[in-house]
C-alpha cells in the first residue's frame, strides 16, 4: 500500500524486459510484487519460498514460547502469572538485569573495537604478519566456550592463575589479575566474540570504496579525521549489525557467567533461565517470561539499528564505479602495529590454546612443575581417536554444519533483499521475526521442535534433519545480520543496470548481487559452520543414537570429568576447522571473492 | 488493492505454516502390544520369566532403545555387557537427567514410542513414574534389592553418595571436615565451593539436622555460615577439575565416585580422612531403572531391567559405582557412614527446595515457600 501507483500499474513485462525503475527502491518494490503475482515463475517461487521458510523457522519456536508463557495454569485463557513468578519475589531480577546489561554492553563494545580495529589493519594497511589474523579470527570461535573459559580460569585465577603466578608475582610481587570479576567476564566474552565483529567488518571494509577516504585526505583531513568522519560512518550498517548480534548473544550466554561470575556471586539474567529450566517441574512459563524479556531488549535493538540505518543511501559504497582498495602505508607505525598484532594473537590464540595443549598432555590438570612436565603423555589423543563415535560424529557435524550454513546464507541473502530493497509491507516484521530465534533459549527451541516434529508424519524427528532445522533456526539471526550488512553497502543502481540490460531478476540476483555480497556471505557461512560445531543446548535433546554430532561428544567428555581428553578433542577441532575454513576461503577466492594476499 | 492481496497471501502462508507446525493433530500409538508382552511375562512363574522374555525379545528384533544419564564411559561398557550376554543390540541415548526426562515425556505425550527402558536419577525417575509412563516389573531380580531400593514402578540400580571432597595438598590431615556442621567453621572461610544445583543435598542435610536435635534457627545459622564460607560453582565434574588443579581446597559436596575417579588418575583429592573412615553422614541417592508402558520392544526392556539388577550389578562394580544390591568385591562404600536418603521428602517436592537453596546461595531471604 506504500507503493507508488506507477509501479503497481506497470504493464506486465515479459521476462525479457526489465521494469522501468520508478524512484529507486519503489521500482524494486514493484518488482517484488510482480514476482509474487506470477507465483509460478522461478523468481516468485524463490522469493516467496524464502520468505515463507524464514517465517516458518522463526514462528515455530516463538509460537511455542508465547503459548507456554501466556497460557494460564488451568490451561484456559491468558495469564501474566509467569512474569510475576519470573521477575517478582526474591528473584533480584533488577540487579541481575543490570549485571547482564553491563556484561553484555562491555563485551560487545570490547569485541566491536577489537574486531573493527583488526579488520581495518588487516584489509586496509600494509601491516606485517597478516597471516596471523586468520587464526586470531577463528580460533576463539572454534574452541568450545566451556574450554575457552576454563583456559582463562587456569590463566587468570587470582591465586593460582598462570599469569599471576608466572608473570606478576615474580616481577611485581602482586597478583592483580582476577578473572572472577565483571571485568574478567567482559574480557573473556569480548575476546570470544571479537571474531564475530572481525568477520563482519572485514567483509565491510573489502566492499568499501576507499576513494572517499582518499578525497578527504587530499582535501587536507588528518588521518584521524578521515577515520572519524568518513570511514566509521560508512561502516555503520556492519558495525551496528555486529554490535547488536554480540550484545544479544552476550545477554543470552551462560558459559562465561556460569563459570566466572558465580564464583563471586555475580548473577546474570541467564542464571535465572538456567535455574528455572533445570528444576523439576520445569516452569516453562517463567523461562518464557525471561526469554520474552530478552526479546523486548532485542527488538528495541533491531528497531534502533534500523533507525540508525534509515538513510540507507549514505552507506552504499559499492556502486557502478570500479574501485581497487589501496593499502594504507603505515610507515613508521608499522613495527608498532605489528607488535600490536602479535600481542593480540598471543592473548586470544596462543595463551588459551597453549593451556589446552598443555592440559591435553596431562592426566589431570595441575600447574606446571617439573613433576607434571615429566609425566606428560599422548594418551588423551589416543583416547580421542579411540572414541567409537568420533568419526560418525565428525561426519554428522560436517553434514549438519555445512548444510545449515549454506541454507541459512541462501535464505537470508534473499530475505535481506526483500527487507532492504523492496517496499513490501511487513518487511520490517520479517526482519524482526528473523531475529527472534537469537533470544530463544536453546532448550526451549529443542522442545518446540520436538513438539512439532513428533506430531508430523514426515521422517524428521530422530534424523539429522531435525538438527539441521534446529541449527537453521538458531543461526538465522546471524545469517540475517551478515547478509543485510552486505546488502546495505550495495547501491541499487547495479541491479537497475542489470535489469535495464535485460537481465531477469534471478540473473541479476545470481550474477550481480551474490558475487558482490560474497564477502559478507562467506563470512556468515564460516561463522555458522564454526559455531554449529559446538551447539549443544538444543542438540542434546534432539539428537538420536547413531546420529551423534561432535558437540555431544564434547559434552560427554565434560560430563565424564575428562577435562584433559576434552582439551585434546578441542585441539583436534581447532586444527580441523582451521583447515576446513582455509579451504573455504581458497574456494571463495576462486569464485571471485576479493582476497588479500595473506589468506 | 492487489498489494494488500499479496500481503494477505504471504501472511496466510505464514500462518498456515505456523498452524501446521504448532497445532498439528496428535497421533496416538496403541500401547496394547507392550502391555501384552508385560502381562505375558508376569503371568508365568518367576523362574520361567527370563526364558519367556528372551523368546519374545527375539521376536521383537533383538534391539533395545535405552535412555540414560549414565556417562558414556559407563553406558558403553554396560550396553556392551548386555549385548554380549543376550546378543541384543542396545541403542543408547545419553543426556543429562533433565534431558532424559524431557525427551521421554515429550515422546510419550506425542504417542511416539522412543525409549524401551530408562536409567536415570532419583528425581527424574520419580517424575516419570508419577506421570504414569512406567510399567510394573515383578521379576525375581527384585528379591535381591533391599526395600529402600524399591519404588513405585521403578527400582534403584545404583547409588550416588554425597560427601565433601578436598585437595590433600591444601588441606592437611587433621584439618579436614569431620561433619557437615564443620563446613560452617570460620577456618574454611573462602575455601569452600558449593554446587549451584545441589538442592537435594541441601534438603537431606537440613532434614538430618532437624531430625537430630537441631532447631530450625540453628540449622538456618549453620547454612548461612556455610554459604558465607563458600564460592559457587556449576557442575560437579568441573568442580573436581578445579579441586584437582588446586584452585579450590574443599568442595562442600561431590559424588564419591567422581572424587574416587579423579584420585585414581593421581589427582591429590579424597573424601576420606587419613584413618580411612569418615563419620560424615553419607546420603546415598538412588538412581534407577524403569521400563516404558508404550515400549516398542517391551520384552527386551524387561530383560534389560532384570539383567541390570542381577549380572549388570557386577558390571557397575567393575566401573567403580555403588550397586543397589550386595555384590562381592564392591568397595565403593568402604569407610562411609551411610544414612537413609530422604526419599519421601524429595518425592513430594514441588521445587521448593530448589528455590530455598537458590535463595541461600544468592544471600536473599527465602520467599516463604
Amino acid at each position: 500500500m506504500t507503493l507508488a501507483p506507477t509501479s503497481t500499474t506497470a504493464q506486465n513485462n515479459g521476462p525479457g524486459t526489465g521494469p522501468a525503475p520508478g524512484t529507486g527502491t519503489d521500482g524494486q518494490g514493484g518488482r517484488l510484487l510482480r514476482l509474487l503475482r506470477r507465483p509460478l515463475s522461478m523468481q516468485g517461487l524463490l522469493v516467496g519460498g524464502a520468505v515463507v521458510v524464514v517465517g516458518y523457522l522463526a514462528i515455530v519456536p516463538l509460537g511455542y514460547l508465547i503459548h507456554d508463557t501466556f497460557l494460564s495454569a488451568d490451561g484456559h485463557g491468558i495469564s501474566f502469572d509467569a512474569f510475576s513468578r519470573a521477575y517478582g519475589g526474591n528473584s533480584q531480577s533488577g540487579e541481575m538485569m543490570l549485571n547482564s546489561l553491563w556484561f553484555a554492553l562491555g563485551s560487545a563494545a570490547l569485541a566491536l573495537i577489537l574486531g573493527t580495529a583488526l579488520a581495518y589493519v588487516q584489509v586496509r594497511t600494509d601491516t606485517p604478519f597478516k597471516g596471523l589474523f586468520f587464526a586470531a579470527s577463528l580460533v576463539p570461535l572454534i574452541v568450545p566456550g566451556i574450554l575457552y573459559a576454563t583456559s582463562w580460569i587456569f590463566l587468570g585465577d587470582p591465586e593460582s592463575g598462570l599469569i599471576n603466578s608466572l608473570i606478576f608475582k615474580p616481577l611485581f610481587g602482586s597478583s592483580p589479575v582476577n578473572i572472577y570479576s565483571v571485568w574478567g567476564m567482559i574480557w573473556v566474552q569480548g575476546l570470544h566474540l571479537a571474531p564475530v565483529a572481525f568477520l563482519l567488518m572485514v567483509a565491510a571494509f573489502r566492499a568499501m570504496d576507499p576513494s572517499l577516504e582518499e578525497s578527504a585526505a587530499m582535501s587536507g583531513a588528518s588521518r584521524l579525521t578521515v577515520l572519524r568522519r568518513v570511514t566509521i560512518p560508512l561502516l555503520r550498517p556492519a558495525m551496528i549489525s555486529a554490535a547488536l548480534l554480540m550484545f544479544v548473544q552476550s545477554l543470552e550466554s551462560f558459559e562465561v557467567p556460569g563459570l566466572l561470575g558465580l564464583q563471586n556471586g555475580i548473577y546474570v539474567f541467564t542464571s535465572r533461565i538456567y535455574f528455572v529450566l533445570r528444576a523439576y517441574p520445569v516452569d516453562y512459563g517463567a523461562a518464557g517470561a525471561y526469554a520474552i524479556g530478552l526479546l523486548v531488549i532485542a527488538v528495541l535493538g533491531v528497531l534502533l539499528s534500523s533507525w540508525l540505518q534509515r538513510s540507507s543511501r549514505n552507506f552504499q559504497t559499492v556502486t557502478g564505479k570500479a574501485f581497487r582498495p589501496r593499502p594504507v602505508e603505515l610507515g613508521r607505525a608499522r613495527p608498532l602495529v605489528g607488535a600490536g598484532v602479535i600481542l593480540y594473537f598471543l592473548l586470544t590464540v596462543v595463551l588459551p590454546v597453549a593451556v589446552l595443549v598443555y592440559a591435553s598432555l596431562l592426566k589431570y590438570y595441575a600447574a606446571p612443575t617439573s613433576k607434571t612436565l615429566s609425566q606428560m603423555t599422548l594418551s588423551n589423543y589416543r583416547a580421542v581417536f579411540d572414541m567409537p563415535l568420533a568419526f560418525t560424529a565428525l561426519k554428522n557435524s560436517l553434514i549438519v554444519g555445512v548444510g545449515a550454513a549454506t541454507a541459512v546464507m541462501i535464505l537470508t541473502a534473499i530475505v535481506a533483499w526483500v527487507v532492504l530493497r523492496t517496499k513490501a509491507p511487513g518487511r520490517r516484521l520479517l526482519d524482526l521475526l528473523a531475529f527472534t530465534p537469537i533470544v530463544i533459549p536453546g532448550l526451549v527451541l529443542g522442545l518446540a521442535l520436538a513438539f512439532v516434529y513428533l506430531r508430523m508424519s514426515l521422517p524428521i524427528y530422530g534424523t539429522l534433519l531435525i538438527l539441521l532445522i534446529s541449527y537453521c533456526t538458531r543461526y538465522l539471526p546471524y545469517g540475517m545480520r551478515y547478509s543485510s550488512a552486505a546488502m546495505a553497502q550495495m547501491s541499487p543502481e547495479l541491479e537497475e543496470s542489470a535489469a535495464v540490460s535485460g537481465a531477469s531478476w534471478f540473473q541479476t540476483f545470481r550474477r550481480v548481487l551474490l558475487p558482490l555480497m560474497s564477502g559478507g556471505i562467506l563470512a556468515g557461512w564460516v561463522y555458522i559452520l564454526v559455531v554449529s560445531f559446538r551447539e549443544l543446548s538444543s542438540t542434546i535433546l534432539l539428537y538420536s543414537p547413531g546420529k551423534e554430532v561432535l558437540s555431544v561428544l564434547i559434552w560427554e567428555q565434560f560430563e565424564n570429568g575428562q577435562f584433559t581428553t576434552l582439551a585434546a578433542l578441542g585441539v583436534c577441532m581447532v586444527l580441523l576447522l582451521v583447515v576446513l575454513v582455509s579451504i573455504a576461503y581458497r574456494l571463495g577466492a576462486r569464485f571471485g571473492l576479493q582476497s588479500d594476499s595473506a589468506n | 488493492m492487489r498489494t494488500r492481496n499479496t500481503t494477505l497471501a504471504v501472511t496466510g502462508a505464514l500462518v498456515a505454516a505456523a498452524a501446521t507446525g504448532c497445532g498439528g493433530a496428535v497421533t496416538t500409538a496403541a500401547p496394547a502390544k507392550a502391555d501384552g508382552a508385560y502381562t505375558q511375562i508376569a503371568a508365568l512363574p518367576k523362574d520361567q520369566q527370563v526364558a519367556k522374555a528372551q523368546e519374545l525379545a527375539a521376536k521383537e528384533g533383538k534391539t533395545l532403545s535405552l535412555y540414560t544419564s549414565m556417562t558414556a564411559d559407563i553406558a558403553t561398557p554396560v550396553a556392551q555387557a548386555f549385548e554380549k550376554k543376550y546378543g541384543i543390540h542396545v541403542s543408547v541415548f545419553r543426556g543429562n537427567s533433565e534431558t532424559v526426562l524431557q525427551r521421554a515425556m515429550q515422546e510419550s505425550q506425542a504417542g511416539k514410542a522412543g525409549a524401551d527402558a530408562v536409567e536415570t536419577n532419583f528425581l527424574e525417575m520419580t517424575a516419570l513414574s508419577g506421570n504414569g509412563l512406567l510399567a510394573d516389573f515383578k521379576g525375581s531380580a527384585l528379591d535381591k534389592v533391599e526395600s529402600a531400593g524399591k519404588f513405585d514402578h521403578w527400582t534403584a540400580s545404583r547409588f550416588n553418595v554425597f560427601q565433601p571432597a578436598w585437595n590433600t595438598d591444601l588441606i592437611k590431615p587433621g584439618n579436614e571436615p569431620q561433619s557437615w556442621e564443620d563446613l560452617a567453621q570460620p577456618k574454611y572461610k573462602g575455601k569452600l565451593t558449593l554446587e549451584v544445583s545441589d538442592s537435594d543435598w541441601f534438603e537431606n542435610v537440613t532434614k538430618y539436622w532437624l531430625g537430630h536435635g537441631k532447631s530450625q534457627a540453628q540449622v538456618d545459622t549453620l547454612w548461612k555460615a556455610i554459604a558465607a564460607n563458600a564460592k559457587v560453582a556449576k557442575g560437579h565434574t568441573t568442580m573436581m577439575q578445579f579441586l584437582s588443579a588446586g584452585q579450590q581446597p574443599i568442595e562442600a559436596m561431590n559424588y564419591t565416585y567422581i572424587t574416587d575417579r579423579a584420585a585414581q588418575k593421581g589427582a591429590p583429592v579424597t573424601h576420606l580422612p587419613r584413618s580411612g573412615v569418615s563419620k560424615i553422614p553419607a546420603f546415598a541417592r538412588p538412581n534407577g531403572v524403569g521400563m516404558l508402558k508404550n515400549a516398542k520392544h517391551p520384552a527386551t526392556a524387561w530383560l534389560f531391567y532384570n539383567w541390570l539388577l542381577t549380572d549388570g550389578q557386577k558390571e557397575l562394580v567393575k566401573l567403580g559405582l555403588t550397586p543397589s544390591t550386595k555384590v562381592p568385591g564392591d568397595n565403593s562404600l568402604r569407610g562411609l557412614t551411610l544414612v537413609p536418603f530422604d526419599v519421601k521428602g524429595l518425592s513430594k517436592d514441588d521445587g521448593s527446595w530448589d528455590k530455598k537453596y537458590d535463595a541461600l546461595l544468592r544471600g536473599v531471604a527465602s520467599s516463604g515457600k
